[in-house]
This record gives C-alpha cells, sequence and structure tokens, in this order.
C-alpha cells in the first residue's frame, strides 16, 4: 500500500472541490437547506400544537403535494439527461423532431408517470395513515395540482436549459433544484413562518400560493380563489419564461456544436 | 438534378474555423464522398447539415428548399449514420427500430422494420438489449435506422468503421444497390480509402477547413506523380542499394526487398540502370499510387 498514492488521489478531489459549485452544494448548501426546512416545521409544530386540525393532514398533504412538483421536475429532466447519457441527442435531434415537440412529449410521458405516483401515494397514505387526500381535497384537487405541475415543468425546463449551456456540470441540479424551492414553497410551514426577507421572496414563489391556500382550506374549510388565480397566473408567465430560456438555450448549444458533444 | 448544394459554408468555434468557406453539390443517385484527415471539418460539416450544429455564415439548401426554414420537411426525406453515435442503450433492437421509424412518420413501419432487420441480419437479435449488441451489431443497427425511412438524403459518417470486412462488404453492397433502385444521393466519410473508391463517384477532400481538392478517386490518385517500385533480390542486394543512393532515388528496406519511390515515367529508366549494372532482381511489383497515397500526401501538406 502506498500512502503516496492514496494522498495523490486525496489530493486529486481536493483540486476539484473548492472550483466545483456543485461539490461545494453538495457539502454545505443542501444540508444548509434540510436543516432550514426542518427548523422552520418544528418551530411552526411547537407554536401550533393545540390546533384542532390534525397535524398529519397538515403534513401528509403537504407532503404528497410536494411530490408533485419533486417528481414532475425530476422526471421531466431525467426524460433530458436519458438522453444526454445515451448520446441520443444528436439521433432525435437530426430526426424531424422539433424542440416543441421535444417538450410536449416529455411533458406527456411525465404524466403518464405522475398519474401512477399519484395513485401509489393516495393509496399508501389511506392505508398506512387513514389519510384519503380524494375526501380531504375534494374539488381544490385539480387547482392545486395544475399550479404544481406547472412549477416542476418550469423547474425542469430551466434545468434542462442549464444542462444545454453547461452540460455535464449542471445534471445535479435535476435532483437538487427543488430543494432550493421547497423553503420559500412552504410546503410544511406557513408564509409567516418565514423571515421578512424570505416572506419577500416567496411571493414571488407560485408554489407559496398554493400551500397557503392547502392549509387555510384544511384549517377554514375555505380558500381565497384569487390567490390561486394568481399562483396561476404566475406559473404561466414563468413557464413562457423557461421555454424561452430552454429554447435560447438550446440555440446556443447548436450554435457551440454542443449539442453533439454533450455527454 | 442537385439535391444539396452549399454555398460558402463557415463555422467558427471562438478563434478556431472548422469549416472554412466550403462550396459543393451533391447530385440525385450519387455517392459523393468527404474526406480529410482528423479535424480537417467533416463531421463538423456533416453536423452542420443535420441541423444539430448552426454554421456562423453560409447557404444549404436541400431538395432546393432552405435548410433552416424547412428543416422539418427536410429531414424527414433525410437519415445518417455516423461511428460516434449511440442508441438508447437499455432499449431492445426493436423497441429502437420503432421509435425511430415513428419519429420520421414511416406508413406501416413495422413491415418495414422486420425487413430492413432481415436484411442488415439483426432479426435474431431483435429482443436484444441493444448494449448488449457487439461494436458490429450495433455499426449494423444504426445503418438499419439510417435507411428506416428511405431517405433520399443519407449522410454516412465513417458508417463500416466497426465492421469485419465480410460484412462491410455486405453493407457497401446494399448502399450500391440502394442509390441504384432508389436514386438515393449518399454523403460519405470513411477512412478506408479502398472503400472509398469503390463506392464514391465523387471526393472531395479537407482539410483545415478548407476543400483543396475535389474529383473522381481515380483521377485524385492520378495527381501522385509517383510510384513505388518493389525490387525483390536475391544476392547482391547491397550494391542495388548503393546504386540507388548514388543516383539519389528515394527507397526503404523491407526485408530482402527494395521498395524505391520514382515518377512513373523514369519507372523505365531506373530498370536501365539496374541491368546496365548487372543487378539482377528475381521479382518486381510496380504498385500505382492510389487514393490513398494521395490522402496521406494531403494530411503531411506535401501535394
Amino acid at each position: 500500500m502506498s500512502i503516496r498514492r492514496i494522498l495523490a488521489m486525496v489530493i486529486r478531489h481536493m483540486y476539484l472541490w473548492p472550483k466545483s459549485f456543485e461539490r461545494l452544494m453538495g457539502t454545505l448548501g443542501w444540508p444548509f437547506l434540510e436543516l432550514t426546512i426542518w427548523g422552520l416545521t418544528m418551530s411552526y409544530l411547537q407554536s401550533n400544537l393545540m390546533n384542532s386540525v390534525s397535524l398529519v393532514t397538515v403534513f401528509l398533504g403537504g407532503l404528497i403535494f410536494w411530490q408533485f412538483v419533486t417528481r414532475t421536475e425530476v422526471e421531466t429532466a431525467l426524460n433530458f439527461l436519458e438522453e444526454v447519457w445515451n448520446k441520443n441527442l444528436i439521433n432525435i435531434f437530426a430526426s424531424p423532431l422539433t424542440k416543441a415537440e421535444f417538450l410536449i412529449s416529455t411533458v406527456i410521458s411525465n404524466l403518464i408517470k405522475l398519474s401512477f405516483t399519484a395513485s401509489m401515494l393516495t393509496l399508501v397514505s389511506w392505508f398506512f395513515y387513514q389519510f384519503n387526500i380524494l375526501k380531504t381535497f375534494g374539488f381544490l384537487i385539480p387547482f392545486i395540482l395544475i399550479n404544481l405541475f406547472l412549477t416542476g415543468w418550469i423547474v425542469s425546463f430551466f434545468v434542462i436549459g442549464m444542462v444545454l449551456r453547461f452540460g455535464y456540470k449542471a445534471q445535479e441540479l435535476a435532483w437538487a433544484i427543488t430543494l432550493l424551492v421547497q423553503p420559500f414553497s412552504c410546503v410544511f410551514y406557513p408564509l409567516s413562518a418565514l423571515p421578512t426577507w424570505a416572506q419577500n421572496i416567496a411571493k414571488f414563489f407560485p408554489t407559496s400560493y398554493v400551500f397557503e391556500e392547502m392549509r387555510r382550506f384544511l384549517y377554514e374549510g375555505s380558500i381565497n380563489k384569487s390567490n390561486l388565480l394568481f399562483a396561476f397566473l404566475l406559473n404561466l408567465t414563468y413557464l413562457i419564461i423557461s421555454i424561452w430560456f430552454f429554447s435560447m438555450m438550446f440555440e446556443k448549444a447548436r450554435e457551440h456544436g454542443r449539442l453533439v458533444k454533450l455527454n | 438534378m442537385d439535391i444539396l448544394t452549399v454555398t460558402n459554408l463557415t463555422k467558427k468555434f471562438g478563434k478556431f474555423t472548422a469549416v472554412n468557406n466550403i462550396s459543393f453539390s451533391l447530385r440525385e443517385g450519387e455517392i459523393l464522398g468527404l474526406l480529410g484527415p482528423n479535424g480537417a471539418g467533416k463531421t463538423t460539416t456533416i453536423d452542420i447539415l443535420l441541423g444539430v450544429t448552426k454554421p456562423t455564415s453560409g447557404k444549404i439548401t436541400i431538395f432546393n428548399l432552405p435548410f433552416e426554414e424547412n428543416r422539418v420537411q427536410i429531414l424527414k426525406q433525410m437519415n445518417f449514420s455516423a461511428a460516434y453515435i449511440n442508441l438508447p442503450w437499455s432499449l431492445k433492437v426493436w423497441e429502437n427500430l420503432y421509435t425511430f421509424a415513428r419519429l420520421y412518420e414511416v406508413d406501416g413501419f413495422k413491415e418495414k422494420v422486420q425487413k430492413l432487420m432481415k436484411e442488415f441480419k439483426l432479426y435474431n437479435l431483435k429482443d436484444k438489449p441493444t448494449d448488449s449488441l457487439s461494436s458490429g451489431q450495433l455499426t449494423r443497427l444504426y445503418l438499419c435506422k439510417a435507411f428506416i425511412n428511405n431517405p433520399r438524403l443519407l449522410l454516412l459518417d465513417e458508417p463500416t468503421a466497426f465492421l469485419d470486412p465480410d460484412v462491410a462488404d455486405l453493407m457497401r453492397k446494399y448502399i450500391l444497390k440502394e442509390v441504384k433502385t432508389k436514386k438515393t444521393s449518399i454523403l460519405f466519410t470513411s477512412h478506408n480509402m479502398a472503400e472509398v473508391t469503390e463506392i464514391c463517384d465523387r471526393v472531395i477532400f479537407l482539410n483545415r477547413g478548407k476543400i483543396i481538392a475535389k474529383d473522381t478517386p481515380i483521377n485524385l490518385a492520378m495527381r501522385i506523380k509517383f510510384c513505388r517500385v518493389r525490387l525483390f533480390f536475391d544476392e547482391k542486394k547491397k550494391n542495388a542499394e548503393e546504386l540507388l543512393r548514388n543516383y539519389k532515388y528515394i527507397f526503404s528496406l523491407e526485408g530482402k526487398e527494395i521498395v524505391v519511390e520514382t515518377e512513373e515515367e523514369k519507372v523505365g529508366q531506373l530498370l536501365g540502370r539496374l541491368s546496365l549494372a548487372k543487378l539482377k532482381y528475381s521479382q518486381i511489383t510496380i504498385e500505382k499510387p492510389t487514393l490513398e497515397d494521395f490522402f496521406i500526401k494531403i494530411a503531411r501538406e506535401k501535394i
């Protein structure tokens, strides 16, 4: 065994570590965000222990609905990354397939997969926790889901654009980016639990309105329709921006010859 | 009728010019070889023609239509295969072919895929995952995919690179049959000069992004003025070497053979000199210049 060879490999990784954003995020950024989310959640729990609505309902509702954002985002981004890893981008984009067709096909295959995820989550939460999401949220479900799907697609189109621009270095975003969105989405705690500066940021996240309305429905039995509509309009605006961003990055990739070299 | 017209095509990556103001055309039913050393700009040219890389400047017309504005309509009638591509590894052979048949909107694609799989000797492998195929089988699969939509224009970038000579020969025959029966036009790159000579009607030589020669393979080979004379000596080989050195011939030694490079019209003079010196060779072979000689000259920039 050679200490020098072991050291050589340790140093080789140390060369890369401070220069690599994704590795720094892995070491410091994501753990910090996890701590923030669960710290805020626990603070909220502590001050709401006496509330009449079951906290399990609030949490399971948040957890299940949040899965729609993460699974939509990850699955959509993975559809693209699969083509990158298989070196198949050149085949599909040298075929008559257009950018719009590619995005639509990605969204459709994503919806098919999500219908399985939704069924599984509904059954498991009902079977193990006696939490019937269909009965609990009823007519509200389509309004919540459309907003969550849109957010997932927006984030994934942004990730795909980043991969087209920065190559494999940006791949980790596919899994990690929702962790950046989550603290400002107020999934497990209300908007008021955030510090003021974070509340101001959260107002630009459509998901924060959706989860606020989800909790309002559970606590008060009513919703503020204009909040859901505002979330939808915000989503539409971001969707247009994310498609434009994807398209721009795609054309940049064509310009720089990256479409055939991405892996 | 020209199927493809490239006019003043240039591609720059930053300060590096990969393709430098090239113009050429490809006629219906013609096989045009695009040759050149590594880094000459062949693959970049093909990537541009496929629409996956954007040119810096220049004009591309395919089927008499400007490419950028009619991408979908044109690509439906085109296809390609390259040694450096892959198909999704976890999909079975037939799943990959069905996917591309659907992408190219092939009518009656199931029958078409069955027929092609038989022609490319893939039928017995149809249920195998793509990642379990050998490199030769993969190359056949890529070629099979390339013919799936009966393309009018086919771009083949080193399509026979990993095939054994027998299968490569079958593939060449298939390509030639398609050209003859369906008037398919093919832009073809290969490092196998014998293959290029066999199947290409015309050849374009690229070096450092520029076209430096355009002609038939035979005419290009004839541009090389030197031929190779292989002389086998049973005895007096040293004396022969000395004579060649005195007359300042370019020669090399390969076992008992002396290989002399000389101009074709001066072969007689060489043999006369050997005869006068009473140096008898037991065997003689005169190798005419080939496309490969031309390629080597270009790669070494001696032409």
